[in-house]
């Protein structure tokens, strides 16, 4: 479908994944949560959980207001994935609603925030921190328009950042022939990922995070065999039927995109909201790569840029590489 | 409000807007390389002379296209590299300024240039606005990788706008094009005069 522009697509993505390709081993960053629970009227328990940032204790530092008082001594524990900060805090006339919470040096990160707050009488209010507003003014129950906004921008970035789903894609974009079959390709991706991203966030499976990622890169591995067979115009199941393979892979991808919509922190009326909006900000986000992907590649065959016959196969040995150092990388990983 | 009160706005805006993105990088939430994306759609001038060398390439072909397509920002790029070896933040806004609006009249005029002459005006306004972003992002302790955002943010730009003006056919089209090259001087020469004010 896109053979002329995936050529330099597929060389920029390699070119960016591999100076990425430390990250990318992480790329579903888990997002940090601060859980605020009230005790007594005048009494909060404060339980920060900053996962673990690259390898390393994440750098953002909470930071309380001033006229909240602690009394009792913080803790800390450490644990698998997160450090878990957890201490009581006297909070003066006992509302907390117009406080502001500050993250300082979440702004020089990729990680959001979850923040709850739990009541005496039983309410539970929520609210997402990103970097680029690395803070919080507890004010209660927001409407919904609100929260809608923060859980779509949560799934944009997250397709955005997840540079192993976008060259999945391309992959299935470069084999795709056919705008009926490109359509149907995209659509049972879609479908198939929505269905394991509602499971997951539901509760109803989970797949740990190491074999999860080391799958999505084989998925991508995959890939590179089968388009250096279109080029040499040899045909395969996955050429004829790439919506199957897109169905097949979209269920692991689902897994993925849960990463990034940890529902822990959440309250349960409104993970249905929060699933639909970071589900919508995914496809957002596919679509916009998608279109991008297709006028490029109209843009290339205008502008009639010719290249010697080798490039035809750069971009399958470009996803294929990556796919298998990812492999690689991941399974090593498992063991470690 | 008046004609010349929008005009001061529109001036004071441009001069601001620009030092205020290279003065500190946007955080766009989702790390350096798309901070670069971001600080390349928020810079008026870079912008605003990106537009003007792509209409310029796109109204001379699809060669002279292709050339500016590989060149603007492979130029940018390791320009930005010199940029962010500099022991000082660099700040030329008058050649800034005079580089797009040299191209916005360029645009405006359509001379018949060959190909080369084309690219290697692109070339030279990506090395100087490439050296410009590196040494901003030296400033501000940002790296590569932002300067890698930016060139291919540019690269994409690029692509898109020459090829849509090679397909334009229509006179009326062109002359739209050509249009546009003027806005684009127009604004420098608003920002020189603010600048002399």
């Amino acid at each position: 479908m896109i053979r002329g522009g995936a050529h330099t697509a597929a060389l920029v993505l390699l070119w960016i994944g591999t100076l990425f390709g430390g990250q990318a081993l992480a790329h579903e960053s888990q997002p940090g949560l601060l859980e605020l629970k009230q005790i007594t009227t005048d009494r909060y328990e404060v339980v920060w959980r900053a996962p673990i940032y690259y390898g390393q204790p994440h750098p953002a530092r909470l930071v309380l207001p001033a006229d909240w008082t602690a009394v009792s001594e913080p803790t800390v524990r450490q644990l698998p994935d997160s450090a878990l900060h957890r201490q009581v805090v006297q909070v003066e006339g006992g509302t907390i609603d117009g406080s502001v919470i500050r993250f300082a040096g979440l702004e020089a990160t990729i990680t959001d925030v979850y923040v709850r707050t739990t009541r005496l009488d039983g309410s539970q209010f929520s609210q997402v921190v990103r970097p680029t507003q690395p803070f919080a003014e507890l004010r209660g129950e927001r409407p919904w328009h609100e929260s809608s906004r923060e859980y779509l921008v949560l799934g944009f970035n997250h397709i955005l950042m997840g540079i192993d789903h976008l060259l999945f894609v391309l992959g299935l974009l470069i084999i795709v022939q056919g705008r009926r079959m490109l359509i149907k390709t995209i659509t049972a991706f879609t479908v198939a990922h929505s269905i394991t991203l509602a499971i997951a966030t539901l509760g109803y499976a989970t797949i740990p995070g190491p074999p999860l990622n080391a799958a999505i890169a084989l998925s991508i591995l995959f890939l590179g065999p089968e388009i250096v067979r279109v080029w040499r115009g040899r045909t395969s199941f996955t050429i004829r039927h790439p919506w199957v393979v897109a169905f097949g892979f979209g269920l692991l991808h689902g897994f993925g995109f849960a990463s990034g919509l940890s529902t822990v922190g959440m309250p349960k009326a409104e993970i249905p909201l929060a699933l639909l909006m970071f589900n919508i900000g995914v496809e957002i986000g596919q679509i916009v790569f998608v279109v991008l992907i297709l006028l490029i590649q109209h843009a290339l065959r205008v502008l009639q840029f010719r290249w010697p016959r080798w490039v035809d196969f750069a971009p399958g040995y470009a996803i294929g590489s990556l796919g298998a150092m990812w492999t690689i990388q991941r399974t090593w990983m498992m063991f470690l | 409000m008046s004609l010349r009160a929008v005009k001061i706005g529109l001036g004071a805006a441009l001069v601001i807007l620009p030092s205020l993105a290279q003065a500190h990088l946007v955080n766009s939430g989702l790390g350096p390389f798309y901070d670069g994306i971001l600080h390349l759609l928020l810079s008026p001038a870079d912008v605003l002379g990106l537009m003007a060398a792509t209409l310029l390439a796109g109204l001379h072909g699809a060669r002279a296209s292709r050339l500016t397509v590989i060149v603007l920002p492979v130029t940018w790029f390791l320009a930005g590299l010199a940029g962010l070896a500099l022991p000082a933040m660099l700040e030329l806004p008058w050649l800034s300024v005079l580089s797009f609006a040299l191209l916005g009249v360029l645009v405006a005029l359509n001379p018949k240039l060959p190909a080369e002459a084309v690219a290697l005006l692109a070339g030279l306004f990506g090395a100087l606005h490439g050296l410009l972003n590196g040494s901003a992002l030296a400033a501000i302790g940002a790296g590569w990788t932002s300067l890698l955002g930016i060139a291919l943010a540019v690269w994409v730009v690029a692509l898109l706008v020459s090829a849509w003006v090679v397909t334009l056919q229509a006179d009326w089209a062109r002359i739209a094009v050509r249009v546009a090259g003027s806005w684009v001087a127009a604004v420098g020469i608003l920002m020189f005069g603010w600048m002399l004010q």
